[in-house]
């Protein structure tokens, strides 16, 4: 017993332990990095290695162009096979760094001779800088406490929060798989250099910055962030030359760095949401110079009047940068950013943003739903931060106190608030777990009372002040009972439980609500197998392979990308959704008549029209479900052509049966969506599943348009535009004559026959 | 001791001469022999009795020409040729001639022969392995078949219709021999042949075909001279797909380290049947599927692998495919597959599959030396009913990295070989790779074995664990060696 206690004793005690604790650190990092990973990889397991969703799909395409065609061609491509007939510079247009990241890994592995296809790196880097997110967490959180626990905690939070994981699972590629890893590390790095002062740390700071600018637009959150840090500080009196040099190195390195990037451009010096960060940069300049002046001049009113200077300049400058936003040299704020302070704004004005489901405000469960028991321990560590408040807790009040507001926004967000909520639990968590683990019971009770009797009454104060700094109240009467084995074992059985009910909840999370890849569906045979549901690739790989290698598809601009990617046919419009013009002129098209459309799809050369129908399968995320934003969209280019309220019933209803408007019958969509429907069924019995009601008897006719391919489920069905009639009829027409019907002759027989006087 | 060498030298330098002696019996085709423009075989045979046979049940036509030669001329000879027009020689595959009294003797030499571009007939020359004695007889057995020859007519046919393909041939069987008897035999799918030409009867023989089922014979002939042809055309019910693969690539990955052999299909392919007059109707297609009725559409493909795969994989350019089944026990191992969507006439469908076995089942190690011996399929490709045909197949093998004096065998027609590197998973040199070209192959040729001999020395074996071991230990060595670097711009503090 006592050999093996002096062995643990060696293990743990003097430069052997360090290195000991070094190791177990690094052990369980490498198992929260696994951990991190593993979780993400139920889609994979369970489907296949393949791209999710829509936006991947097009951050996969790029990635493959820039395999294909070396980084310069990249960055000068031009698409012509998106947004026909308009084109995309979509080289200028896009974050780069995702799909450099991946190109450079995909170099750097062949250059080992290692075959890794493009795709499964693609769908691995998720998961896999998810394990370096948890490591920069860990980075992070040691700056804020002197507990290495915490650090280690928060990382574990980061790996498996299902906030995070969201936006990261395998497949997800999107620009958030490298950026919040990047978001992480560059706050680090900030807080690095702003703790020590250093030119080095701060221009690492930028390094990442400018990473981060190249792979997300997010990083205007960093843009903004920083900078209120800073002007917090400065509020608080803190200013130092360690901030000074810090934010002005990573201020300037970063802006230049930010700028190489062909979409940002000057974006930094002339829009509004990086003023910012140019303000506080000037605003330092003032009070470096005042702080400067005033350890040469020991005046009190010379002071005084330099404050008064740095207020004046600072209220020019602000006065000048209004006038010039309200002049036009400075950009305004962007839509998505008024969208932020007004949560109706976008319904209203922008309903291209409204229509996207992740833009909607946050519902409440939705914090419990991806943080579970982080979001109650956030604020007690938010808290704990106030105890030992040094520049860097001010970071993370600042920090938490902005994405929350942000998180509770956009649904989007929570992404920007997982880190900081991860980082304060952990904080709250491990100075829990530090209380009642490792606390000794006094062994001289009667030490502290002497001391305090014997003391002067200052000492005495001064403990009783350290004892409430300390937070626990409890702490300062060491004798109650939280010393005995019973508080302790309870407390810290409680939190182990609610730990791992965290972990079922984020595993549980993760495999129901954020693994399944959206391309691919699954449902369960009466035998209880997986029977998985393939339409989307059935009629992408119909389109790539038994169409015309230039045919042009309309769709609504979901899917776009996924056309892009997937049946490499040209898109009139996709997910970037730059021009809502065009998207509105494809929502015309799908919510008019015919006769209308026909001549907008003429004149811009579509081939195909895509849509997705669920009605058969009971597939909700169908196109009638989303119609209603298309016809909004269109309204707000054509208000005169395209009503909104001529979709709803006089009751108000939406409905796509007996009793659906005239104008939803004789729309587009709904045309191509019910045509033929009919014929699955009996006679008069057709359902549609996803809307719960019987379609009328007698289905929708098309004239302009033929069915060319309806996938095995019904949920893609893709019809050709017909050429122009060979002898000049209308369609309609042309179609009623092949039915042989006869020319109605209705002018001859309308009314009795009456004697014109004129 | 010396002498011991010496013997083993010696019996080395014999085994890999017999090695070669082996590969020899394998030639491409690539050189074809040129001959002067105004080349014409010389008339040293008669046919004495000829019986074509034109087989028409799968989506090629396959054509065997059984005939008895003679040799009329005063010396010993020993090539024959055979007549095609260019575009037939341009489709046609697996041209194979045996002794139809001695099926055991192996196949004979042959080689398309080229005397002028232009031209419209070109030849194939069999070469005899024994040169025929004068007025002595010997019966050939020729095979082949011509790809892409079936035309659908009508061209377009609805989803439900029957379809109907059309096919041109002689009933005369070309020849540039006299041939004093002869006659043609068709083989048809089904006995609806809605049109065919008639042979009118002339002095001494009957008014041709005779129908016998679905089997039509023109003839029997008289003595007819050479080059006399007789144009027949056939139209006749065929509702099943044709099944065209225009480009194979097939790699076979040898694993010594892993004990695995790995395959590899990748397959372009097409339906050449009729196209579809109106779109792709899903209702229709769904309400049918329960009858089953004949269709020119692809639905299933069927890959029957040795006994043994495991881990199959049927991809496409977007990803897996998850309507396949593959049912393996010990007697079968069924890889059955289901393309995403039906392949109607005029649609394509490329995709790959792939399968894993154990390498003992295919690989032998020699009892001497470091030889090994592997016996793999030559083509493992689909086994349709209806038949598969090949325009372009390329089989690489890849066999490990080190291998050497690699030497073949088959019984396919081979177009060209390949030896070259490949380089992979941290290979230093590349992997030894062999590839074989061949074109125009029906599935006939399904279950033809490769045959590769290669040596691997031990060393080669152990070459990559010690590359990567140096590497590793190298990095390790340079980041001690950074490591210690004082790069600190502070001065010693020390």
């Amino acid at each position: 017993m006592a050999d093996s206690g002096s062995i643990t004793e060696s293990f743990f005690k003097g430069s052997s332990g360090r290195n000991t604790r070094g190791l177990l650190r690094l052990t369980i990092l490498s198992l929260i990095a696994a951990a991190a990973i593993s979780s993400r990889l139920f889609s994979v397991i369970r489907f296949e290695s393949i791209i999710h969703e829509f936006d991947p799909w097009f951050n996969f395409r790029a990635t493959k162009y820039l395999v294909q065609h070396g980084f310069y061609d990249f960055w000068d491509w031009f698409d012509d096979r998106t947004w026909h007939p308009l084109g995309r510079v979509t080289g200028g247009t896009l974050y780069p760094g995702l799909m450099v990241t991946s190109g450079a890994i995909y170099h750097a592995l062949r250059a080992l001779t290692i075959p890794v296809d493009i795709r499964n790196i693609c769908v691995l880097l998720a998961p896999g800088f998810s394990g370096l997110t948890a490591y920069a967490t860990y980075l992070f959180t040691n700056e804020m406490s002197t507990s290495p626990s915490a650090g280690l905690l928060a990382a574990a939070f980061m790996g498996i929060a299902p906030g995070y994981i969201s936006r990261s699972v395998a497949g997800s590629y999107d620009n958030e798989a490298i950026a919040i890893f990047l978001l992480v590390f560059t706050f680090f790095l900030w807080i690095k250099a702003l703790k020590l002062g250093s030119a080095f740390w701060g221009a690492l700071c930028a390094l990442f910055y400018g990473y981060m600018v190249s792979a997300w637009g997010g990083y205007v959150f960093i843009t903004n962030l920083i900078p209120l840090h800073v002007f917090v500080l400065v509020c608080m009196g803190r200013f130092s030359p360690r901030v000074y040099v810090s934010y002005c190195t990573w201020y300037a390195l970063g802006t230049l760095a930010s700028m190489q990037i062909p979409f940002v451009g000057f974006l930094p010096i002339r829009s509004s949401e990086h003023m910012s960060a140019l303000g506080v940069f000037g605003l330092l300049q003032l009070v470096g110079f005042v702080e400067f002046v005033r350890a040469g001049v020991p005046s009190k009113q010379f002071a005084t009047l330099l404050r008064g200077f740095v207020l004046v300049v600072f209220a020019i400058a602000f006065g000048g940068l209004v006038l010039l936003t309200v002049s036009g040299v400075i950009a305004p704020w962007t839509g998505r950013f008024y969208s932020l302070w007004d949560t109706g704004y976008a319904k209203i004005h922008i309903p291209i943003i409204a229509s996207v489901s992740e833009h909607q405000p946050t519902a409440w469960p939705a914090f419990f739903f991806d943080l579970n028991m982080l979001i109650w321990l956030f604020p007690a560590g938010v808290y704990l931060c106030f105890q030992k408040l040094a520049d860097e807790q001010v970071f993370v009040v600042v920090y938490a106190i902005l994405a929350s507001y942000f998180s509770g926004v956009m649904v989007r967000l929570m992404l920007t608030l997982t880190p900081i909520v991860c980082v304060s639990a952990a904080l709250a968590l491990s100075s829990l777990l530090d209380t009642y683990l490792t606390i000794k019971s006094p062994t001289e009770p009667t030490d502290s009372s002497a001391d305090a009797v014997n003391g002067t009454t200052a000492s005495s104060k001064k403990a009783e002040k350290a004892a409430k700094q300390d937070g626990l109240r409890s702490l300062s009467k060491p004798l109650v009972g939280i010393y005995t084995t019973f508080s302790k074992t309870s407390v810290v059985s409680a939190l182990t439980a609610y730990l791992l009910i965290f972990v079922l909840h984020c595993t549980w999370v993760t495999s129901n609500a954020y693994s399944s890849p959206s391309v691919v569906l699954a449902s369960r045979m009466p035998d209880g197998s997986q029977h998985i549901i393939d339409d989307y690739r059935e009629a992408y790989q119909w389109l790539r392979q038994n169409t015309p290698e230039n045919a042009k598809i309309m769709s609504w601009w979901d899917y776009g990308y996924q056309i892009g990617g997937m049946a490499d046919r040209p898109t009139l419009v996709d997910n970037n959704t730059w021009n809502n013009t065009h998207i509105a002129t494809v929502g015309k098209a799908m919510s008019s008549r015919e006769e209308v459309s026909y001549p907008i799809m003429r004149q811009h050369e579509v081939d195909y029209v895509l849509v997705v129908f669920g009605g058969l399968l009971g597939y909700s995320g169908d196109d009638i479900n989303k119609f209603l934003w298309m016809v909004r969209i269109a309204e707000g280019i054509w208000p005169d052509e395209v009503k909104e309220r001529d979709f709803f019933t006089d009751r108000g209803e939406y409905r796509v049966d007996e009793g659906a408007t005239e104008t939803m019958k004789n729309s587009l969509m709904y045309k191509m969506s019910y045509y033929n429907y009919g014929a699955l069924f009996p006679p008069g019995q057709a359902q549609d599943r996803v809307r719960g009601v019987r379609m009328p008897e007698k289905g929708p006719e098309l004239n302009t348009v033929e069915e060319a391919f309806t996938s095995e489920n019904w949920i893609i069905r893709i019809y050709k535009v017909k050429d122009l009639d060979n002898v000049g009829r209308d369609h309609a027409s042309a179609s009623s004559f092949a039915k042989g019907n006869k020319k109605k002759k209705t002018t001859k027989r309308r009314g009795p026959k009456v004697l014109r006087v004129e | 001791m010396r002498l011991l060498a010496t013997v083993a030298a010696v019996l080395s330098l014999g085994s890999t001469a017999l090695c070669a002696e082996k590969s020899n019996s394998t030639k491409p085709l690539t050189s074809r022999q040129i001959l002067p423009a105004n080349f014409k075989p010389p008339q040293t045979f008669k046919n004495v009795n000829l019986v074509h046979i034109i087989n028409l049940e799968k989506s090629y036509p396959k054509e065997s020409i059984n005939v008895v030669i003679e040799n009329t001329a005063s010396t010993a000879q020993d090539e024959y040729f055979i007549p095609f027009t260019s575009s037939q020689m341009e489709t046609i595959g697996g041209f194979e001639v045996k002794d139809r009294k001695d099926p055991d003797s192996g196949l004979f030499e042959v080689e398309a022969v080229e005397f002028d571009t232009e031209s419209d007939t070109q030849f194939y020359r069999i070469r005899l392995p024994t040169p025929l004695a004068p007025k002595a007889q010997q019966t050939l057995g020729i095979s082949f078949s011509y790809l892409s020859a079936l035309e659908p007519l009508p061209k377009h046919v609805g989803q439900q219709e029957s379809q109907y393909l059309v096919y041109t041939f002689s009933a005369y069987c070309p020849s540039t021999y006299v041939t004093l008897k002869q006659k043609t035999e068709v083989k048809f799918p089904s006995t609806n042949v809605p049109e065919y030409t008639i042979v009118p009867a002339t002095a001494g023989e009957s008014e041709s075909p005779q129908k016998a089922g679905s089997k039509f014979t023109y003839g029997s002939f008289g003595e007819l001279p050479a080059g006399a042809v007789e144009p027949v055309k056939v139209r006749y019910e065929f509702t099943k797909p044709v099944i065209h693969v225009s480009r194979l690539e097939r790699d076979i990955e040898v694993s010594h380290w892993g004990g695995n052999i790995a395959f590899e299909d990748r397959f372009t392919l097409h339906n050449h049947a009729a196209n579809l007059s109106k779109q792709f109707n899903r209702v229709e297609w769904a309400s049918q599927q329960y009858y089953n009725p004949p269709s020119t559409a692809i639905k299933e493909l069927k890959f029957p692998l040795r006994v043994g795969s495991t881990e199959p994989y049927f991809t496409d350019v977007i990803g897996n495919v998850s309507t396949s089944r593959f049912r393996s026990n010990k007697r079968e191992a069924n890889l059955e597959i289901k393309p995403r969507y039906p392949i109607f006439g005029g649609w394509n469908y490329p995709f790959r599959v792939g399968w894993n076995a154990d390498l003992k089942k295919f690989l032998r190690k020699l009892k001497t030396g470091n030889g090994y011996v592997l016996n793999v399929p030559f083509l493992e490709g689909p086994k349709q009913p209806e038949g598969v045909s090949y325009e372009h197949i390329e089989l690489r093998v890849i066999l490990p990295e080190g291998a050497e004096n690699v030497q073949y065998s088959t019984t396919v027609p081979l177009v060209s070989v390949e030896h070259s590197l490949h380089r992979t998973f941290m290979d230093t040199t590349g992997r030894t790779t062999l590839t074989l070209t061949a074109i125009n192959i029906v599935d006939d040729f399904r279950d033809r074995e490769l045959i590769v001999t290669y040596d691997y020395p031990l060393l080669a074996g152990f070459r990559k664990p010690l590359v990567i071991f140096t590497a590793v230990v190298g990095v390790f060595c340079a980041a001690w060696a950074i490591g210690g670097l004082d790069i600190g711009i502070h001065g010693k503090k020390k």
